[in-house]
């Protein structure tokens, strides 16, 4: 199969791939660009492990061909905060203890991250809600929703100087 | 699994490129069910077509009637102002599918066209008694959404052609909707049953139009015509709401499986009518002047 030549922006840098056309995001973000915090598990759009943001936007790259991004503003894990430093939804998970396995976690925090973007001021309901799509299977949920809302008040008192790409 | 990858930039592009590749290709728009059914190997395109850059597929436009292009995601159907008023059920219908990830990319073209029985918009576009609009090599034509879908996966869409619009009437003064579902936990799930409810009073407080539809209970989403018919030129009092679930009950087709038995299916549509009539019946009198 002829592989295409993909120009893919991912956490505000341009990477030029060559691959096949049905190979998904998920695939090319960890196998040809090593950003393996991205996880991979269902593939089957019902787990979020592999949440990136598209235009800010929370999806599944398991079910997104990388072909489907040209053009598109990606960010994963990695280009949350700056490197070296941790964004307040990394902070509050690392604070609150929500993190077990931490297989889930890059997901939680993007969802999250996504849902921050447009409600400021969530509760733990609508908390809940936009994490719906994340699935973990450690422990509970209780801890994650606690460093989402914790996250959002940081947020709105110091939002971070370093602007999350 | 593979195959070539087209992203047309038109409309008449998609359907030449959907005439040229026949069988042999499909139409992309979120993925959610395609994706998953290529993974699992059920489909094997050998060209896949993206419709994510063709122009007029993703509008929500209202004036005489409401059209909704076939590329409108969930998220934006939770999101709009034209559906939080009397067409609230819309709404209602696509927040409950899925998570934010899933309903950012998911369409309503692609919940049409994949003809789950379960589809939650599909049924409340039952209830709107939505038209669709489809193009194909020949032109474009227009059929009823009720009747499209004739088993799980099978619609009427003809080969080639793409699914571009839902249409639906604006509703009349003193109108209501309502979508409700049953499910095992509160989000990320199948229906086990669902039922969406349109309803207009006239200056009586009789049902001058109603539409009662059900998801997830027969082979393809369905209106229950008998209980319809039952309201009709009628008061909703608590009674009559009761005996209209239980008509409901006695329409559906539903199969047990791993979610429910078919006994619980029709149970659940017994309770789920009444319960949607009632708040059509509250919002109406919320909304009214």
């Amino acid at each position: 199969m002829t592989r295409i030549a993909l120009s893919l922006t991912i956490n505000g840098q341009t990477h030029d791939v060559l691959a096949e056309p049905h190979r998904t995001l998920l695939d090319v973000l960890r196998t040809d660009l090593g950003l393996i915090g991205t996880k991979e598990n269902c593939l089957e759009a019902e787990c979020g492990v592999c949440t990136v943001l598209l235009e800010g936007a929370a999806v599944n790259a398991c079910i997104l061909l990388a072909a489907q991004c040209q053009g598109r503003a990606i960010v994963t894990i990695e280009g949350l905060a700056a490197p070296g430093q941790l964004h307040p939804l990394q902070r509050a998970f690392i604070d609150h203890g929500a993190v077990q396995c931490g297989y889930c976690i890059p997901g939680m925090i993007l969802a999250a991250k996504a849902y921050l973007d447009t409600n400021p001021e969530p509760d733990g309901d609508g908390v809940r809600e936009a994490l719906a799509g994340n699935l973990c299977r450690c422990t509970g949920y209780q801890r994650i929703i606690d460093a989402v809302l914790s996250a959002a008040r940081a947020l709105r008192t110091s939002p971070p100087s370093q602007a999350a790409r | 699994m593979t195959f070539d990858y087209h992203e047309p930039t038109s409309v008449r592009e998609a359907i030449e490129l959907s005439a040229r590749f026949g069988g042999d290709g499909r139409f992309l728009a979120g993925g959610t069910d395609l994706m998953v059914q290529i993974h699992r190997g059920r489909l094997n395109p050998r060209h896949v077509v993206s419709l994510q850059c063709v122009p007029g597929l993703d509008g929500i436009e209202v004036d005489g009637a409401v059209r909704l292009g076939a590329r409108v995601t969930h998220r934006r159907l939770e999101s709009a102002e034209a559906f939080q008023g009397a067409l609230r059920g819309l709404a209602e219908g696509a927040e409950v599918v899925g998570g934010h990830q899933v309903r950012n990319v998911a369409t309503v073209g692609g919940n049409i066209v994949n003809a789950s029985p379960a589809a939650d918009v599909v049924v409340v576009l039952l209830a709107l008694d939505a038209t669709l609009t489809c193009l194909g090599p020949a032109g474009e034509r227009t059929v009823a959404l009720d009747g499209f879908a004739t088993a799980p996966g099978v619609t009427g869409l003809r080969p080639n052609e793409l699914l571009t619009r839902a249409s639906f009437p604006r509703l009349a003064p003193r109108s209501a909707t309502v979508f409700l579902k049953a499910g095992r936990r509160r989000a990320m799930e199948i229906s086990i049953a669902c039922v969406a409810a349109r309803v207009t009073l006239d200056d009586l407080e009789r049902c001058q139009d109603v539409r009662i539809a059900l998801g997830a209970v027969a082979p393809t989403a369905i209106r229950a015509r008998a209980a319809e018919r039952h309201l009709e030129a009628r008061p909703l009092t608590d009674g009559l709401m009761r005996e209209t679930g239980r008509i409901a009950a006695a329409e559906c087709r539903p199969i047990g499986d791993v979610r429910a038995s078919a006994r619980y299916r029709a149970l659940l549509v017994a309770t789920l009518v009444p319960r949607a009539l009632a708040r059509c019946l509250e919002r109406i009198k919320l909304g009214a002047p």
